[in-house]
């Protein structure tokens, strides 16, 4: 049934991921509801805003590294988690 | 209060510009072709309603123009049905992920159809929706069902809560109040939503043209493909632009006051 | 989304509709987009995983870029005539009697026309031989949209304009008409000019409203398609080639899944930062 959509083992993991990551912010609001508060960003935001944000950043920054370098992915792959923790922490 | 003594003059000049194309496009219309394409006149030299004759008799364009009012018809209703209890929720009550979703569904109003080309004409084909109408008609849920629920949640925040809660102290169950108080209040604003949909789903060509080709294909896609051998038919085409501002033009009189909320995703 | 509202997360069963359907028209073509973008696709049996190679040529290739530098400037373009201009005639409009409804309806006109259609109005408006406004600037200087590039791209910006300064003419009319009468009394007792009560009342309370339009505004002419499609085409050349345009042209031109799908997840990455900002102040302004 899903056959057209083309499917491969690394994006299925990538969804599996994101699928996971949600639960897993669902059930951690069940058992401590996020409290929002502002941080380096200056606006209001609770730990799922900043998952949100720090996904979105991370993306932009690995479009822009592979619009411009020949380096390596794992490098920027690298910078991506490291600028996720650091927006999810400090925000 | 006190207004500039120019006011008047520059808004009138503004109106009378922005009419200025479209009366063009009606001048077109009522002209033959030869007309048309002959010298340059301001105003029409031969009165004709022969390109209007054309759409109401030739199949493919009186079919297309049905296509649309039925696609977009199917489109409003479906909208509006799933909307307004969701909308309800986003006014009335705090649940887990709300704001996300809230902000989930703008990010689809805003999302460029173009993205969704490849994928729509691919799924619509392996479900078998491919040019139907009820295809159509779920495609355009896609920015339809957001904006409803926006401009309904607009309007819904204007109503006091007491409502509610008084009807729950008078005994009425949520989906009795839902129906019995609550929507008759809101009519003019499911209206005014509902204008919004229709509108949307009618204005938008890009999608309803890749998941269609014959049996719903909407007026848009015929009057962007009539680049015959011969040369395009101006008039015919005109008198097609005609046809598809009337539905919204009789509309708009009943919507006026509230234009302004719908297009704001009823954020003024 | 105004607060105070009550707890109860029974109420997902509400809004579940609206994830069900969504999630079918959005969810799982984003997702099939996200699989094209990492194959290269020959048929659904013969495709190679590549990883990121697409979203590499993408982000390099300079018909993309050029596409999105003129998007860009579009968007900002638009932006600089429509908001002046949409606030300078929402301060003229009429603000009682019968005349109203009238202009109400006479500046809404415009925004209700099917995109295609602005299209041809504009596609015969603007053309040397049929049209009057071609016809007109003909007598001035040489003019022939499908020919010359700065003149297609004047025809799709004044396209633009004719087309949705109304939305900014509507929201600014809409804000000024929320300003209480007293404001202006005062002002009037006052002896203030004109200039001096639309920069200290009018303005500051325009503030929300024009927030909107700006990013109302800059979403729609930052997924422009129809319009110009009808009217150039993206031509001459690639003069008023936009990204929807070379999108489009890409995934159903040419059907090559893998770059329309890199392609596609890049526009929609932009569209999703300005859209968070659009979410953060809309909301934000609400309260």
């Amino acid at each position: 049934m899903f056959d057209w959509m083309l499917w491969t083992t690394p994006t299925a993991l990538v969804f599996a991921g994101i699928a996971a990551l949600l639960l897993i912010m669902g059930v951690w609001a069940r058992l401590s509801p996020p409290i929002a508060r502002r941080g380096f960003l200056r606006i209001e935001t609770d730990r799922g805003d900043r998952l949100y944000i720090g996904l979105i950043s991370a993306a932009a920054f690995l479009v822009l590294w592979i619009a411009v370098t020949d380096l390596s992915m794992l490098l920027a792959l690298g910078g991506a988690l490291v600028l996720i923790v650091v927006i999810g922490r400090w925000g | 209060m006190r207004r500039l003594p120019w006011a008047r003059t520059v808004f009138w000049l503004y109106a009378a510009t922005l009419m200025l194309p479209l009366l063009w496009m009606f001048g077109m219309s009522i002209r033959p072709n030869a007309d048309i394409l002959g010298a340059f006149s301001l105003v029409p030299q031969r009165v004709t309603l022969e390109n209007y004759e054309t759409f109401f008799t030739d199949s493919t364009w009186y079919s297309s123009y049905l296509n649309s009012i039925v696609y977009t018809s199917m489109n409003t209703v479906m909208s509006l049905v799933v909307a307004l209890p969701a909308a309800y929720a986003f006014s009335r009550f705090r649940f887990a992920g709300d704001k996300h979703l809230f902000f989930w569904l703008l990010t689809n109003r805003m999302a460029p159809p173009a993205v969704f080309l490849l994928p729509f004409f691919q799924i619509y084909q392996s479900v078998g929706l491919f040019d139907t109408h009820l295809g159509v008609a779920l495609a355009h849920m896609l920015f339809n069902v957001p904006l409803a629920v926006w401009i309904l949640e607009g309007f819904m925040s204007g109503i006091p809560r007491e409502i509610d809660e008084t009807a729950a102290i008078d005994g009425y169950s949520l989906p009795g109040f839902f129906f019995r108080i609550f929507l008759p209040m809101i009519r003019s604003a499911i209206g005014v939503t509902a204008f919004f949909c229709f509108m949307f789903s009618w204005v938008e060509l890009l999608i309803a043209r890749t998941i269609t080709s014959v049996d719903a294909k909407p007026i848009a896609a015929t009057m962007t493909r009539t680049v015959s051998a011969a040369g395009v038919d101006w008039g015919l085409l005109a008198a097609a632009g005609v046809m598809t501002i009337i539905p919204g033009a009789i509309l708009i009189w009943f919507v006026r006051n509230y234009i302004a909320k719908g297009f704001a995703l009823g954020r003024v | 989304m105004s607060d105070g509202r009550q707890k109860h997360n029974r109420a997902w069963w509400l809004v579940l509709p609206v994830v069900v359907s969504v999630a079918f028209t959005a969810i799982i073509p984003l997702m099939t987009v996200v699989n094209y973008s990492v194959q290269d696709i020959f048929s659904p049996f013969d495709r190679i995983f590549v990883g990121l190679d697409w979203f590499r040529d993408v982000a390099r290739d300079p018909e993309v870029r050029g596409a999105l530098v003129r998007t860009l400037i579009f968007s900002a373009q638009v932006l600089l005539i429509e908001i002046p201009l949409g606030v300078l005639i929402a301060v003229c409009m009429p603000r009682r009697g019968w005349t109203v409804s009238v202009a109400l309806v006479l500046v809404a006109l415009p925004l209700l026309i099917p995109w295609n259609v602005v299209g041809t109005i504009w596609q015969i408006f603007a053309r040397g031989d049929i049209g009057l406004g071609g016809w007109a600037v003909n007598k001035v200087v040489n003019f022939n949209y499908t020919l010359d590039s700065a003149d297609a791209w004047i025809t799709v910006l004044a396209m633009d304009v004719w087309h949705w300064t109304p939305l900014v003419v509507l929201l600014a009319y809409a804000g000024l008409r929320s300003i209480p009468d007293p404001y202006f009394q005062a002002a009037q007792i006052d002896g203030a000019s004109a200039w001096a009560t639309f920069r200290h009342i009018q303005l500051p309370r325009l503030r929300g409203v024009l927030t909107i339009a700006i990013l109302l505004r800059f979403m729609d002419s930052f997924m422009i398609y129809t319009e110009p499609f009808v009217v150039t085409g993206g031509g001459p050349g690639n003069a008023t080639s936009f990204l929807s345009i070379l999108l489009s042209k890409i995934a159903v031109g040419q059907f090559d899944l893998g770059p329309a799908g890199a392609f596609s997840l890049l526009y929609f990455l932009i569209v999703q930062i300005v859209c968070y900002v659009f979410f953060t102040v809309l909301t934000r302004s609400g309260r």
